[in-house]
């Protein structure tokens, strides 16, 4: 069932377009994250759903109601800021209690709801502090717990992490992502970081320039990119300059290559050929020439600790190839080979530019 | 090392002095002459005699005019500053929130009365409210009133004019204090159900109060000791310790009872000063 | 939705605008006034008071008398003020603190107070009415007001640049000169600005160290209003407007004024 469903939305701030043409459907409990670089409209998004700006065009609806006229205060959307936002001159417990008070919920039902809120984020004892005399994780799950006492109709959730330190961040990731199953809350994600996104939401939309990419689960948006920029924005790639041969077929370096998905239309491609689904063969004679597999010498070898990552010049060009750093070493000017399945072989037509 | 240390602390000692000694020639010695002054005495003649002793002190505590006038400062002092809090308020927080490309220039026009001597804008409330100025010129055309209404030479005149040139300070000492007030908690309340008016009781209001509290202090000591415009408004109808002292000093050539009375006021704006500041620290730490 | 400021508090602000500046606003018309009498709105125009005002001897004498003032008290200023300033910005401990305290400290005393323990120390050096002793009680008041203004500036200059105008072997002579004193001229110019401006403009020290052989502009401005009324003082009031706006806007050029006035 669609609960929040955003069509035809932009933003127009002057001449530019923030936010152009959005259209996105979430179902109920369903957690959707808006990637994309800074400056792609994915804030801009999440605050015309909370009513914190005013769309130039289209529509929200929440079943089926359409929203997008009323002023923030009457939306009943959980908001989670980036900065968190908590009010300094109330304790912990009036910031959680604030929305509380606000629907008129009696003192006794409104202490009862904070108390089981805290408990939910594990504040449990912190409850009359003030805000500056928490950690920035506390911080965090009492910004959580105040959105969520509300009982939102959809919990929204600027960069929520960004101002965590790393460790704390996958902590209060997982965290976040059982809080949200076990609650089934319908949950907006805005956020520049990819393993945010892939770890935390059951489909991710990748944003650019004002428009969504690709909307699909995180392994879909992953493994097929629908365009250049998700191959490029999500995970890393090495880009290969390919060539069309007179048979339509497209080669890397002379060496033709098999494409899944089908070849687009065009005349110069890109081959982006993810660095860990690259394998790497040691090998003692020229090999003989085959699909999908480049001859190559390593150039040099970049240790990571689990990782490491082997740069090989091929004569298509230089690959990155990423593999588990125990076993045997790789040398710097050893002959190799690498090849790679069709199915990783992602093709974009060259950016004209 | 240790060498270049006290000689830099010497170069540094020599450019402080200058400056020093002179402060303590035009600041220092003549407001301990000022304590002095008040223990002198004023013969029957007015000549002033000197002494010793509390008769200055104690003749200026014991004249019921005294009180009178405290009491007329204090109230002008708060009426002005009340007024100059609630009309500055709104144009500081509109300069504060602004994304208005002119917000510079806005900034500039709100503290601009600053930069205009006091004679100038005094001047301009007697055109405004005077017999036959813009008010009394409209109240008149429009039949409310059939002759001038008195705006000025008394206590509303001087209180508006007061609070208007307290304005700027006023605006200046809210916008430095608004840092603390974040907009994204302004959001964070609307997105938990709180209508406008709400945000501004529940978040805005609270978070400024440091601002208010900072504004109001300064205002009430400068309103306290405001001379001009009390005396020009006022035109001699109005009697506050400003105009008291500087008539004592100058008219009466009383020297012994303007420095006591100086003294007394001084004292006064220092005990509201420390009273009101240890009753908000409790209220807004 | 909640862009900006927002229609009710733009409207508010406006209305506060109105009241704010409606003094120096009916001042400019009354200026032009053909009437005796103060009226607002004057019943016709002429520009009988401009002429009036450049034959009233005592207010040209005025004139004259606080402009030099004011150009004395402010190159005094700065050159007691701008040293101190930097000892305290640069100078660590608690002597330089306390030192800065001690500067600061008459801002804090109402002007009424300073101007009555002026007269009384400065007349019986017969000093009172006379250009040196209206220059010392100016003094009080602009040269703390400079030295607060660029202990600011000087301990806000980055002092990376001065260390690293320094290890490529300037001396502290030549740091100072090619490195401090450029970046600090902005501070500088609003520093000597707000000063001329302050001494131009004081008005109680002035009139209790005023007297027949020496009257600045202000206090002849006080005793002409006290005396009488008609729009002589609105064409003077002009002229002072027209004349620090132009100051108001060769200093913004210089230094930005905004930068300087919102601290």
């Amino acid at each position: 069932m669609v609960h929040l469903s955003l069509a035809n939305l932009s933003k127009r701030y002057g001449e530019t377009l923030a936010v152009a043409d959005l259209s996105l459907d979430v179902e109920k409990g369903e957690s959707v994250a808006l990637l994309g670089p800074s400056g792609c409209g994915k804030t801009t998004t999440l605050r015309m759903v909370a009513g914190l700006i005013a769309p130039s065009g289209g529509s929200i609806a929440l079943t089926g109601r359409d929203i997008s006229t009323l002023p923030a205060h009457r939306r009943n959307m959980g908001y989670v800021f980036q900065s968190y936002a908590l009010f300094p001159h109330l304790s912990v417990a009036a910031n959680v209690g604030f929305g509380l008070d606000e629907r008129g919920v009696g003192r006794a039902e409104r202490d009862r709801r904070v108390a089981q809120a805290l408990e939910q984020v594990r504040l449990v004892g912190l409850a009359e502090r003030k805000p500056r005399a928490l950690s920035g994780g506390q911080q965090q799950r009492v910004a959580l717990a105040r959105a969520l006492v509300i009982e939102p109709d959809v919990l929204l959730l600027d960069e929520s992490l960004s101002n965590l330190d790393a460790k704390l961040r996958d902590a209060m990731r997982i965290e976040i992502r059982d809080l949200q199953r076990s609650l089934g809350i319908t949950t907006l994600f805005v956020t520049h970081d990819q393993t945010e996104a892939l770890t935390l939401c059951d489909r991710v939309a990748v944003m650019n320039a004002g428009r969504i990419e690709q909307v699909s689960d995180p392994r879909t948006v992953y493994d097929q990119p629908a365009t250049r920029f998700v191959a490029d924005f999500v995970g890393r790639s090495c880009i290969l300059r390919a060539t069309r041969e007179t048979g339509g077929e497209l080669s890397l370096g002379g060496v033709p290559i098999t494409v899944a998905g089908g070849i687009p239309n065009g005349e110069a491609f890109d081959v982006f050929l993810r660095p860990q689904r690259i394998t790497l063969a040691a090998s003692d004679a020229v090999v003989a020439p085959a699909r999908n597999r480049l001859p190559g010498t390593i150039h040099g070898v970049v240790f990571i600790g689990d990782r490491q990552e082997v740069l090989i010049d091929t004569p298509a060009g230089r690959l990155m190839v990423e593999t588990a750093s125990g076993g045997v070493r790789p040398t710097t000017g050893d002959t190799v080979s690498v090849s790679w399945s069709a199915e990783d072989t992602l093709v974009f037509p060259v950016a004209s530019a | 090392m240790n060498r270049t240390g006290s000689a830099n602390a010497f170069a540094g000692l020599l450019l402080v002095l200058p400056a020093a000694l002179l402060l303590t020639a035009l600041y220092v010695l003549p407001m301990l002459g000022l304590g002095r002054m008040a223990f002198n005495e004023t013969g029957p003649t007015g000549a002033m005699i000197p002494a010793l002793s509390l008769t200055t002190v104690l003749a200026l505590l014991e004249d019921s005019f005294t009180l009178e006038t405290t009491w007329n400062s204090l109230w002008l002092s708060f009426f002005s500053t009340v007024l100059a809090l609630l009309l500055g308020y709104p144009l500081a927080l509109f300069l504060f929130r602004t994304t208005s490309r002119f917000k510079a220039l806005l900034t500039v026009l709100a503290v601009a009365p600053m930069l205009v001597s006091g004679v100038v804008r005094v001047f301009g409330w007697l055109a405004l409210l005077g017999d036959r100025g813009l008010i009394n010129a409209t109240l008149m055309g429009l039949g409310v009133t059939s002759g001038p209404v008195r705006l000025v030479y008394n206590y509303i005149g001087v209180t508006l004019g007061l609070a208007e040139s307290l304005m700027p300070y006023m605006i200046l000492a809210l916008l430095s204090g608004f840092g603390r007030l974040d907009r994204a908690c302004e959001e964070a309340a609307s997105s938990l159900g709180a209508s406008p008016w709400r945000v501004f009781w529940r978040v805005t209001l609270p978070l400024s109060l440091p601002a208010v509290v900072m504004g109001t202090l300064l205002c009430f000591v400068l309103a306290m000791s405001a001379y001009i415009t009390p005396k020009l408004l006022g035109g001699g109808r109005v009697f506050l310790l400003a105009t008291e002292i500087f008539d004592q000093a100058v008219t009466n050539v009383n020297w012994p009872a303007a420095a006591a009375l100086a003294l007394y006021t001084l004292l006064l704006v220092m005990l509201f000063v420390s009273a009101y500041s240890a009753l908000t620290r409790r209220i807004a730490p | 939705m909640r862009e900006g400021a927002g229609p009710v508090l733009g409207g508010l602000a406006a209305a506060v605008y109105v009241l704010l500046l409606s003094p120096v606003i009916v001042v400019i018309f009354i200026s032009f006034s053909a009437d005796s009498f103060i009226v607002f709105p004057p019943s016709g125009y002429s520009l009988r008071w401009y002429e009036r005002l450049f034959a009233s001897e005592p207010l040209m004498r005025g004139l004259r008398l606080s402009l030099v003032l004011a150009a004395v008290v402010t190159a005094l200023s700065l050159l007691l003020g701008v040293p101190a300033a930097f000892a305290i910005a640069r100078g660590e401990g608690a002597l330089m603190r306390t030192f800065k305290a001690f500067f600061l400290a008459p801002l804090l005393l109402p002007t009424l107070v300073l101007g009555l323990a002026l007269l009384m120390a400065l007349q019986p050096w017969r000093l009172t009415a006379t250009l040196p002793g209206l220059a010392l009680g100016h003094l009080v008041v602009t040269l703390p007001f400079v030295i607060r203004l660029m202990v600011t500036t000087f301990s806000t200059l980055p002092d990376e640049v001065e260390a690293a105008a320094a290890s490529l072997g300037a001396s502290p002579v030549q740091v100072f000169r090619r490195v401090t004193l450029p970046l600090a001229l902005p501070g500088l110019g609003a520093s000597a600005f707000l000063a001329f401006l302050l001494s131009f403009d004081e008005t109680v020290i002035s009139l209790f160290l005023s007297g027949p052989r020496a009257s600045t502009l202000p206090v002849e401005m006080v005793r002409y209003v006290e005396g009488r009324t008609d729009p002589l003082i609105a064409a003077l009031s002009v002229l002072l407007i027209v004349g620090t706006l132009l100051i108001v806007l060769l200093v913004d050029r210089m230094a930005g004024l905004t930068r300087v006035v919102g601290r």
